[in-house]
């Protein structure tokens, strides 16, 4: 293994962020990019990342390179990227592992800012050799590599897209403040496509694959200092560099929440242990200490992390735990109360006097008046406004759920127009829950992108409020 | 590594204002008729071969007076032998509490973690424990004792909440600022104005 150890880190931070050799600005915001191996043939990776850079509007300069062609997809080719004038910001390598060496020190007699290199065949198959080869020219050249064996960037801004996912396959997330890291490939592609229907929306993609050179501490430590990243989501199989990325942890969730999901969670303590806490200190256990010590929300599994990512990038200021829930459906109401009742963060609220009296001549005499509150079948936006209207001025309560099933007779398109008129209206925070088919996914989208976070389940919405309480808990601890 | 020994810890446990049992080595039953005096004593085997002590049947508690002492000693004493080289630790019986294990071990990557948590006979069958990197602060130590899903049965109140709280950072104090590699104290007998360390187990 390459030493990248605390000299290195310690000097890099002398340097402004410009200079710093690992940055990720050229990779992410290139004005040209060269795509090395870019191939004629239709399904090859090569031939799908060119082809992804066109469709995604990428308005730099694009240079395909590849050693048997004049001309790939209507663009002029190169034979080398050294018979390039033009600087190159961003080489993007997808050839065979065996060729890559030398096409990596080609990059560096052209002063390369950056480089993905998402070809496979090296220290993930054995070839640890190989793998030191291209560290070192990385090294050598200053060139900020990312990867081997990874699917490389997106950057929604910028268009840049490095992955070799046919478009068709794939749905390209909407532009947003979510950054998304992930050291798998295969959960990166999967998260992204499922993000894309979501209301968040993304900044940045990052798979870093095997992490020879640049590795979660560079990327964290860029991300921090990334404006446009509100949130970051880590997926995660191991950590390279234990101090660094401690000092790092330590420095990021002061500024912004992270979400992250580790793999290996069966993976079994060591058996030769000496002592009974040595057992029970393995291998994950370490983890969630650190990423629980330094303020990280950690997701359990796939789902969680969109839960969580949702509600923080809705930028919800909690201002306390009790929740009042507002529903049109008796049962779902009373599910949710059981939820909020068990958890270990929120309560319920008890509506005070004044609330109670404004609800009371506001409602029906059907509804009872209560915590849930249940607004009955028939409820329409007139309803759902004059009981969040009353509840948001409830000085007992500090955060609102809102149920709303839309299979119910009174819920149509007016009542999420409502809710998300309220939702700016409103002095406390309120999330959404509906959940149901084809009708509800309208509106689910509809609220989700005016920026009302919907969650499709009781148990999802409760977490959330949980993850944004804690992080908000853990970051007044530094505003003292 | 090596394993400290026991009187040895207890002194380093002193030193950090960390209360633990009172306890003495012991070369003849008289020797730990006079130690117990009116008191109930525990008398255990130490040997480097053996972790789970009761297991291997090299704990006897809870026995008082000269004639029962001197039974238990010489039972003791005889199940010792294959564990040899040993030492016989003569205990006061601590009085009825909750069982607590708090430990300490050094991660490759990481370094010093410090771990805390139902003890006993119920720390691998439950194995609800919380773990951080060392050093600690105060919110860590109030987080890592909120964390616990039992954390009702360890912390009983308010007030052994902050005692738990202080011996945590006192311990953290101790780990990070010696060669320990590696520890348990387990049991810590937890009441409700009062705590002590009934084993000790340190790795150097």
């Amino acid at each position: 293994m390459i030493e990248l150890g605390t000299s290195e880190s310690l000097k890099a931070k002398k340097k402004t962020r410009a200079e710093i050799p690992k940055n990720l600005e050229p990779m992410l915001k290139p004005k040209s990019v060269a795509i090395i191996g870019a191939s004629r043939v239709p399904g090859k990776v090569g031939n799908v990342i060119l082809q992804n850079y066109l469709s995604a509007g990428y308005s730099g300069e694009l240079y395909p390179v590849n050693k048997n062609a004049d001309e790939v997809l209507g663009i002029r080719a190169y034979r080398s990227i050294l018979d390039i004038k033009q600087q190159i910001d961003l080489a993007v390598i997808a050839i065979p592992a065996l060729g890559v060496p030398e096409v990596l020190e080609e990059c560096g007699k052209k002063k390369v800012k950056s480089a993905i290199v998402v070809s496979g065949g090296f220290a993930e198959v054995g070839e640890i050799v190989l793998q030191e080869k291209i560290i070192e020219i990385a090294k050598k050249h200053n060139i900020a590599m990312l990867g081997p064996n990874c699917l490389g960037v997106m950057d929604t801004r910028s268009r840049v897209d490095t992955l070799f996912l046919p478009s068709y396959k794939i749905s390209k997330p909407q532009i947003g403040g979510v950054s998304f890291v992930s050291q798998s490939g295969a959960i990166g592609s999967t998260v992204l496509d499922v993000v894309s229907g979501e209301g968040f929306g993304l900044s940045k993609f990052i798979s870093y694959g095997n992490a020879a050179y640049i590795d979660e501490v560079d990327i964290l430590n860029y991300l921090m200092h990334d404006d446009e990243t509100k949130v970051i989501v880590l997926y995660i199989e191991g950590i390279k560099r234990g101090k660094e990325f401690v000092e790092i942890a330590r420095k990021i969730t002061k500024v912004k929440p992270v979400v992250v999901l580790k793999a290996g969670r069966t993976s079994a303590g060591s058996s030769a242990a000496h002592s009974h806490t040595a057992a029970l200190a393995g291998n994950y256990e370490v983890y969630e200490a650190i990423f629980r010590q330094f303020g990280f929300t950690i997701a359990e599994d796939i789902s969680d992390m969109i839960y969580y990512a949702k509600i923080f990038d809705a930028e919800i200021e909690p201002k306390g735990n009790r929740i009042a829930v507002v529903t049109n459906g008796g049962g779902l109401g009373v599910i949710t109360a059981d939820d909020i009742g068990s958890s270990r963060y929120l309560k319920m609220s008890a509506f005070s006097v004044e609330t109670r009296r404004a609800l009371k001549s506001a409602m029906p005499g059907i509804v009872n008046i209560a915590n849930p509150l249940d607004l009955a079948g028939d409820a329409d936006d007139k309803r759902y406004e004059s009981a969040l209207t009353a509840i948001g001025k409830d000085a007992e309560t500090d955060m609102i759920l809102a149920i709303v099933l839309f299979q119910t007779p009174g819920a149509d398109s007016k009542v999420a127009a409502e809710l998300i008129k309220l939702k700016d209206s409103l002095e406390k925070p309120m999330v959404v829950i509906s959940i149901g088919a084809e009708y509800t996914e309208m509106h689910k989208k509809m609220m989700e992108s005016a920026g009302l976070p919907v969650y499709d389940s009781p148990e999802a919405a409760v977490k959330s409020f949980e993850a944004l309480l804690r992080y908000a808990e853990y970051r007044s601890r530094f505003e003292k | 590594m090596d394993m400290l020994d026991y009187m040895q810890g207890k002194k380093l446990l002193d030193k950090y204002g960390i209360k633990s049992v009172e306890s003495k080595y012991v070369h003849s039953y008289q020797e730990a008729v006079g130690f117990a005096g009116r008191d109930s004593i525990a008398i255990k085997a130490i040997s480097g071969r053996a972790i789970h002590k009761s297991k291997a049947g090299l704990v006897v508690l809870d026995v008082k007076g000269a004639d029962e002492i001197q039974v238990a000693y010489r039972k003791l004493a005889e199940r010792a032998v294959k564990f040899a080289p040993y030492k016989l630790l003569a205990q006061k019986m601590s009085k009825n509490g909750v069982e607590v294990i708090i430990g300490g071990n050094t991660d490759k990557q990481f370094g010093k973690m410090l771990l805390v948590g139902l003890g006993g006979i119920y720390v691998e069958t439950l194995k609800d424990t919380a773990l951080r990197m060392c050093p600690i602060e105060k919110y860590d130590a109030q987080e890592m004792l909120a964390q616990l899903k039992t954390n009702s049965i360890v912390t009983h109140n308010g007030a052994a909440t902050d005692m738990l709280v202080d011996l945590l950072l006192r311990i953290n104090k101790m780990f990070v600022s010696s060669s320990i590699q590696e520890f348990d104290f387990n049991p810590v007998i937890v009441r409700e104005n009062d705590y002590e360390i009934v084993d000790i187990r340190i790795l150097k």
